[in-house]
């Protein structure tokens, strides 16, 4: 299998654990999925580390694995274990109209991928369509889900499909810049789980549906 | 000497917040040390943005940092919207913080909370401003949203929690789809530049844009619209906007829709630039005019039947930077200038209606119009504030949006948009009746029985009064050192090259009088039209 068929059969899998993600029952398991998820985006960096001889995706899929694979998944983890299972808001759609949606999300994507003219990522183009895939995926997250935890696990999704397209467009991009999205992305996820965090203690519920009061 | 400036300019607000949050350990020092610094950082940063634009002014443009940090004519007007407006709301702060204590809203550690994430709030402000690299000034923007979210729900209730919820989740999905149009400028800047480092600057790409795949300039371009435009507050990306703004203490509402607006509007500004190279520009223009006329109709429409005083003003910020993305649809030197000076106008103006909109919380400890009633008789100060602020938003004589507002619809009328111009000045007039009806329900009327009438104290009115006085001054006079940074930034907006408005410097004269400021203006533009392709 060549270092490109490998890449595009990891973004493949990254689909699938975006959905997981999204439509798991319990939310502590969708931060391990979103762990795994990350995994395979870890290792995406190392094959086009290796096809490109770019030393700096080396670097950030070890940025990576230290921030999406075990630190961002623990603040998670911890924060969504502090509320018991039975007040975790449920999703508000069904299995069957996300996977539905979460197609015609990955179709566009290829569409519109098809159009563009991209000299050095034409042949990593169905995994360019699944990076653009995942920001769809992550705004379904936002909207299906009625658990703000998980909803920023749907920012999370929105974040790997950055991460994913700037690997792939642009992995000579300066160090620095890969380090100030990482960071952002971590203060980013650490100050919606201490909002969350207030919004639990002094509203007693992570249903989003429940904050609803302002209108018009 | 400009460079330093600019470094230090950065610098100051983040030492201060740093200085804020620490003050929460000092006990009884603890307002004072927490004022202390939030008074330095507002005055400092202040003077360091006028000697900036003052480098811009002389020399057209000013880096520092390996040319990461750049600002032109066209980043000094938002710069100075910045410190002028951080300066004057967070005098206001001072006063109503202060009242907020008394009344047990604030403690020290909230107090200290406040003023930490207020300098904080600036920096990275100024930092989307000042940034060259357009990934960290994605980064930047990124890092206001957050910065501000505690702000907005600084106060703990159902409400401010919720409005601050919507405002992160909305504006962090947003500005991830900005992320992804800007990433797609730089992978295609790296592949015609072939050089990484110099790819990441937008001086850089901006010189090379015209070799960019045009599909990916229109992709990306439209991922930035929706992306940065949810930042702007344009429809329909801006759920969170009225929420967010009414919930925050007041002079923050102030900062997030005088100054925060305006930097987000300043990167679609700069995104535009670098597609109208590739493109020409025609596709950013249609966008801004569909942007634009789209959030003047609903702001007017929600404005009309609102009876939360914030929210009005909430609806009043979408409008009016509807207005400025239509001024900068119309295109051309004229639709430009009149959309950058709509910016500055509307942001002193917003800015005083907010903190006049504080005074009334303040006295009446609500903002429902059915409670706010018969000010002129409690409050006649922050009365004649209100009255003229509100004058000034619907575009009336001798205020500042009046001259903004006239220039937007002529450029319009001028460049064959009849039926459009037609169409926003109804929705103008429907702006003005809801207007209206705000004024006659607040400031006339019966006062409630138990309403003692006294204004709190000279904090609460001093910025304000300094406000109204600008926006009176704008409105007949504009100074030549505005009027030559304005028509730098067009210069800068329409061919994004600096050079263009140095040598147009010397044509101007020092103009008193809106006739004379205008028929200069008139020439320049003139000018910049024959430079254009």
């Amino acid at each position: 299998m060549t270092g490109v068929t490998l890449v595009n059969s990891l973004s493949g899998l990254l689909i699938i654990t975006s959905l997981l993600v999204i439509e798991v029952k319990q939310p502590r398991w969708s931060a391990l999925l979103y762990s795994v998820q990350s995994i395979i985006l870890v290792i995406i960096f190392i094959v086009l580390g290796y096809i490109h001889q770019a030393d700096q995706l080396y670097l950030w899929a070890a940025t990576a694995f230290l921030t999406k694979v075990v630190l961002v998944p623990l603040i998670l983890y911890r924060a969504m274990s502090r509320v018991p299972d039975e007040e975790m808001p449920k999703n508000t759609m069904g299995p069957t109209l996300t996977l539905v949606m979460a197609a015609i999300a990955l179709a566009v994507s290829f569409i519109v991928i098809n159009q563009l003219q991209l000299k050095a990522a034409e042949p990593f183009k169905p995994a360019l369509a699944v990076s653009l895939a995942h920001f769809f995926f992550g705004e379904l997250c936002i909207m299906t889900q009625r658990n703000l935890f998980k909803q920023l696990l749907g920012f999370c999704l929105m974040e790997n499909g950055s991460a994913l397209t700037l690997a792939l467009l642009a992995y000579s991009a300066p160090e620095l810049v890969e380090i100030g999205l990482v960071t952002d992305a971590v203060f980013g996820v650490v100050i919606m789980v201490l909002l969350g965090n207030q919004i639990y203690k002094n509203l007693h519920t992570l249903d989003t549906a429940k904050l609803n009061t302002l209108r018009g | 000497m400009e460079t330093n400036y600019l470094i230090w300019l950065l610098l100051v607000p983040l030492i201060l917040s740093l200085v804020a949050f620490a003050a929460r350990w000092m006990g009884r020092f603890t307002r004072p040390v927490a004022e202390a610094a939030h008074l330095v950082c507002i005055t400092v940063v202040l003077v360091l943005t006028l000697l900036v634009i003052r480098g811009v002014l002389n020399s057209g443009v000013v880096f520092a940092m390996r040319n990461w940090l750049h600002v032109d004519a066209l980043g000094a007007v938002f710069l100075l919207i910045i410190g002028l407006v951080g300066f004057l709301a967070g005098l206001y702060s001072i006063g109503y913080i202060r009242h907020d204590l008394e009344t047990g809203e604030f403690d020290n550690n909230k107090l200290s909370l406040y003023y930490g994430l207020f300098s904080l709030f600036l920096f990275t402000m100024l930092l989307v401003v000042t940034s060259n690299n357009i990934i960290m000034m994605w980064v930047a923007v990124e890092a206001t949203t957050l910065g501000s979210a505690f702000l907005v729900g600084i106060y703990g209730h159902y409400s401010s929690l919720e409005a601050a919820w919507k405002y992160v989740v909305i504006c962090t999905v947003g500005v991830a789809f900005g992320l992804y149009g800007t990433i797609l400028i730089y992978s295609d800047a790296v592949n015609v530049m072939q050089v990484p480092g110099a790819a990441v600057l937008w001086t850089e790409i901006v010189k090379y844009a015209k070799d960019f795949d045009p599909a990916l300039l229109k992709m990306s371009f439209v991922f930035v619209m929706v992306g940065f435009g949810t930042k702007a507050g344009l429809f329909p990306m801006h759920a969170w906007l009225p929420d967010a703004h009414s919930e925050a203490p007041s002079p923050v509402s102030a900062m997030l829709s005088a100054v925060l607006l305006n930097c987000a509007l300043f990167i679609i500004i700069r995104f535009s630039i670098i597609t109208n190279q590739g493109l020409g520009p025609a596709f950013t223009q249609t966008l801004f005019l569909i942007f634009g006329t789209v959030s003047v109709a609903a702001a007017a429409f929600f404005i009309f039947v609102q009876r939360d005083v914030k929210r009005l003003l909430a609806y009043s910020s979408m409008e009016n930077i509807g207005l400025i993305v239509l001024a900068f649809g119309l295109g051309g030197p004229f639709g430009v200038f009149a959309g950058l000076l709509q910016a500055v106008n509307h942001s002193l103006v917003k800015s005083l209606m907010f903190c006049t909109t504080g005074n009334i919380l303040i006295k009446y400890r609500s903002r429902n119009l059915d409670q706010v009633k018969g000010m002129l008789q409690v409050i006649p100060f922050t009365s004649l504030l209100l009255i003229c602020g509100a004058l000034a938003l619907i575009g009336t004589p001798p205020f500042n949006i009046f001259v903004s507002k006239f220039f937007i619809i002529t450029t319009g009328l001028g460049t064959g948009y009849t039926w459009l111009m037609i169409f926003c000045l109804l929705l103008l007039t429907v702006v003005f009746a809801g207007f209206l009806r705000f004024i006659v329900a607040a400031v006339f009327g019966e006062k409630p029985a138990d309403m003692v009438k006294g204004e709190f104290n000279w904090l609460t009115l001093a910025p304000v009064a300094v406000l109204l006085v600008l926006i009176l001054i704008l409105g007949v006079y504009m100074p030549p050192q505005l009027a030559a940074l304005l028509q730098g930034a067009t210069g800068v907006a329409l061919t994004g090259n600096p050079a263009i408005q140095s040598s147009s410097f010397g044509q101007l004269q020092n103009f008193t009088g809106l006739s004379a400021g205008l028929v200069q203006t008139k020439a320049f533009m003139a000018s910049i039209n024959n430079l254009l392709p």
